[in-house]
Order: structure tokens, then sequence, then C-alpha cells
């Protein structure tokens, strides 16, 4: 929690599962929702989940203050 | 595609708000939830093209001579019910247990081209007079209705499906009940407890009220203060908690929405929604994945200390639970009630 992260710069062929806005932008987590079985949804589980506010600012650019938070998964994040 | 067009709650004065809606949503059913299954059940024979072809043309839907004569409003209107028919109608085919197939939903986003447009089904175009958009979309409903029931039949006939279950959840859904959505606001409005449960431990949370709470992955609830308005969007695809909340208005699913929303906040709610809201206020956009889908708790509408628990759950609306509107103030209920079109999705 409280941890600046980066999300990577990655093109997978197949589910991403993970919005090309944020790849490569900055954040931080708010939150931890762990492995998540979803079996009506998918098969098999995905690395652990976590919520990482972002700035539109920093995403788009412009004058905004308002935020974004966007669940992500763990592959998907590198320290910062 | 993305013109600026208003996705406010639709008023029966303007014709072409609700035409559009039934346009997009049946489109939306057709080519991103039903189509796929029937090919994914084509693909591994257990519904094959040819079972499709053997079904027999169910008499209500062969065209009716005196439609001509309805006027534009009572047409919209069946449409408008002809599709709630056809919604539900997939929502209870879909959700029972076919012998031998286990579809899941990434499995109708991979057969539907969500990660490789090679897949993706083609749309149809809505271009004409209104005249023109209405009759093309009853005889579009008439047929994707025509589709459903051949499956439907093909799955019964084939034994696929059981056929007592397929009776008794028909007969449930025909059953009458008050929308769960509402129901949880009002209640998290009265009761602290409740909220502070709901908020800590979602869909368990509910149960407390009777409300089967689902199983589609977790519920975030995200709750509207004085100081931050919440809003949901899946960019990825639409991902919501419907199971528990009913379907989403057919702009959620809308890359008008999704991309917009995300870009500006602010003046998309105010552009789209008619939303204004005031710059001290922060704006948190949720990204749902289909992992963990958000419901927003709107704020307590005011002026209403002295109403009944049933009777706050009816100012409750289907976009204040996205963050696309507030809960309605008293005053403004009756305007709602004709424009909100609740559909459950039986899952």
């Amino acid at each position: 929690m409280g941890d600046q992260v980066r999300i990577k710069q990655e093109n997978p062929v197949g589910n991403p599962r993970t919005p090309k806005h944020i790849r490569g932008k900055k954040g931080v987590i708010v939150a931890l929702h762990g492995v998540i079985p979803n079996p009506q949804d998918h098969r098999g589980l995905y690395s652990p989940l976590y919520t990482v506010l972002f700035d539109v600012k920093e995403i788009f650019g412009g004058s905004s203050h308002d935020k974004h938070r966007v669940d992500v998964h763990e592959e998907w994040l590198e320290a910062e | 595609m993305a013109k600026n067009r208003k996705a406010a709650k639709p008023h029966m004065h303007d014709h072409e708000v609700h035409v559009r809606a039934v346009e997009e949503d049946l489109e939306y059913y057709r080519t991103k939830r039903f189509e796929p299954r029937v090919i994914y059940f084509a693909r591994r024979g257990a519904v094959t093209f040819y079972d499709l072809l053997k079904a027999n043309p169910s008499p209500k839907h062969t065209v009716k001579p005196s439609k001509a004569r309805k006027g534009m409003e009572a047409r919209i209107r069946a449409l408008e019910d002809g599709l709630d028919d056809y919604v539900r109608g997939f929502g209870l085919v879909s959700s029972l247990p076919v012998k031998g197939i286990e579809m899941v939903i990434e499995d109708t986003r991979k057969e539907r081209g969500d990660y490789d447009d090679f897949f993706r089904i083609a749309k149809k175009e809505h271009d004409g007079t209104l005249e023109q958009r209405i009759a093309r979309l009853e005889r579009d409903l008439r047929d994707c209705k025509t589709l459903l029931d051949a499956f439907a039949q093909a799955l019964l006939r084939k034994g696929l499906i059981d056929q007592k279950e397929f009776r008794r959840r028909q007969e449930a859904l025909s059953a009458e009940t008050e929308w769960s959505g509402g129901r949880i606001v009002a209640r998290a409005w009265v009761d602290p407890e409740f909220k502070a449960n709901l908020i800590a431990t979602g869909r368990q949370a509910v149960r407390e009220l009777g409300i089967p709470p689902g199983r589609l992955g977790k519920l975030g609830v995200v709750e509207n203060t004085e100081s931050v308005h919440n809003i949901v969007v899946c960019t990825l695809c639409s991902c919501y908690p419907h199971d528990l909340l009913g379907d989403t208005p057919w702009w959620y699913k809308h890359d008008s929405y999704k991309q917009r929303i995300i870009r500006d906040p602010r003046g998309t709610l105010e552009a789209m929604f008619h939303l204004r809201i005031p710059p001290s206020v922060e704006i948190r956009v949720h990204d749902s994945t289909s992992d963990v889908r958000y419901m927003v708790l709107p704020q307590r509408p005011p002026d209403t200390e002295e109403i009944s628990e049933e009777e706050l759950a009816k100012l409750v609306t289907i976009d204040s639970l996205i963050g696309a509107g507030d809960a309605l103030h008293p005053s403004r209920r009756k305007e709602a009630e004709r424009t909100e079109r609740v559909r459950p999705v039986y899952a």
C-alpha cells in the first residue's frame, strides 16, 4: 500500500486485462484485492489485483485535478 | 460513430433518443452476447447450424398487419418491451447449465473479437428516417427472437438443457420483484451498520436483504460524499456487477462513453449527462476489471428525512449507481417513472 509503481509498457497478444492508456504511466497503490476466483468469468486464477491511483493529468495531460483508480494485476506493475 | 449525442435519460418527446437506445442495445446483445455464443456452440458441434434450421417457427413472431396503424410512440414502446423480452430470454437460455459445454464470459470476449478483430461480428447501418429505422428494428428484433427460439428449441430437443429447470426459471423471471439496486442503496442510507458492512464486504452484505449475492467476482462499493464524486467505467469491455444490480444502459458499453469519460471526466459528465460537479469536488473514475466490479453509492437526496425505506428505494436510478447521475429528489420521482427501464439479468 502506498507504493509508487509504473505500469509496464507491453503489448501482449490476447487479453491484456490492462488498458493501453496507463501503460508506462506512474501511479500509487491504494488497495490490495489479492487473488480473486471468478469461475463464471474466466477459468483459472490471475495474479493478485491492485487498485492503482493515477492523476488524469499524468495520463492525458491538461490541468484536471481528477483521479483514475484502475485495477491492475501484479504482473503489470514495476516498482518506481 | 462518436457524435455528440445526448446519452441523458430519454424523454418520450425525444423519439430519436429512444430509437437510438434500442438500436445500440439490440446490436450489443446480438453481436457481443448472443451470436458469439451460437458460434461457440456450433464450433463444438453442440448446436450446429443445421440444428438451428430444423426449428419450428414461433407463431408469435409472424408479422401482424395492424402494426402500420399504431402511432410512433406506441411502436417505440413495443420495441422496448420486445427488446426486454429478448434480453430476458437470452439471459434465461445462457444461465442454464448445458450438457458437455462449459462456456465462461472470457470465451465470449474471444469469440466476439475483443482481442482479435478477425472475430468481430459486423454491425448494421442505422440510417434513414425515424420511420425507416423503426421498421428496420421491428424486422430485426423479430429475426433475433426467431434465432433465439431456434437455439433454445435445439438445446431442449437434443436434451442439452433440462426442460423442467428451463420452465422453472422462466416462471421465476416473470415474477415481479423490487429492483435490488434501489433496495441496497435505501438500506445503506437508513442503516449505517449495513452501509459499513456493504463497503467492507461487498456482495456478502446483501444477503441480509434476502438478495442472492451472485458470484461475479468481488463487489467494490464507492461512496459519493461532499468532496468526492465517483464514476464507473470498464474501458476494456463493459464489466459491471449486473448479476446483482441489473443491466447497464446501452451507453455504458459504447466506445463514445468509454473514451470520453477517461479523458475528460468532468466535461463528459456535463456534456453527456447534464451533471455539473462543483470544482471543489474531486471526480474519481473507477476503471473495472472483470474481477472487482464497482457500484457507486449515491448521496441521499435532501428533503428525504420523512420518507420510508421503500420510497427511498424508488429515488435510486441506474445512472446513479454508475455515477452518471445523482439519486432523485422526491419531486422528480414521477418524471423518472416511465423513463427508467430496469432489466435484471438472470445469472
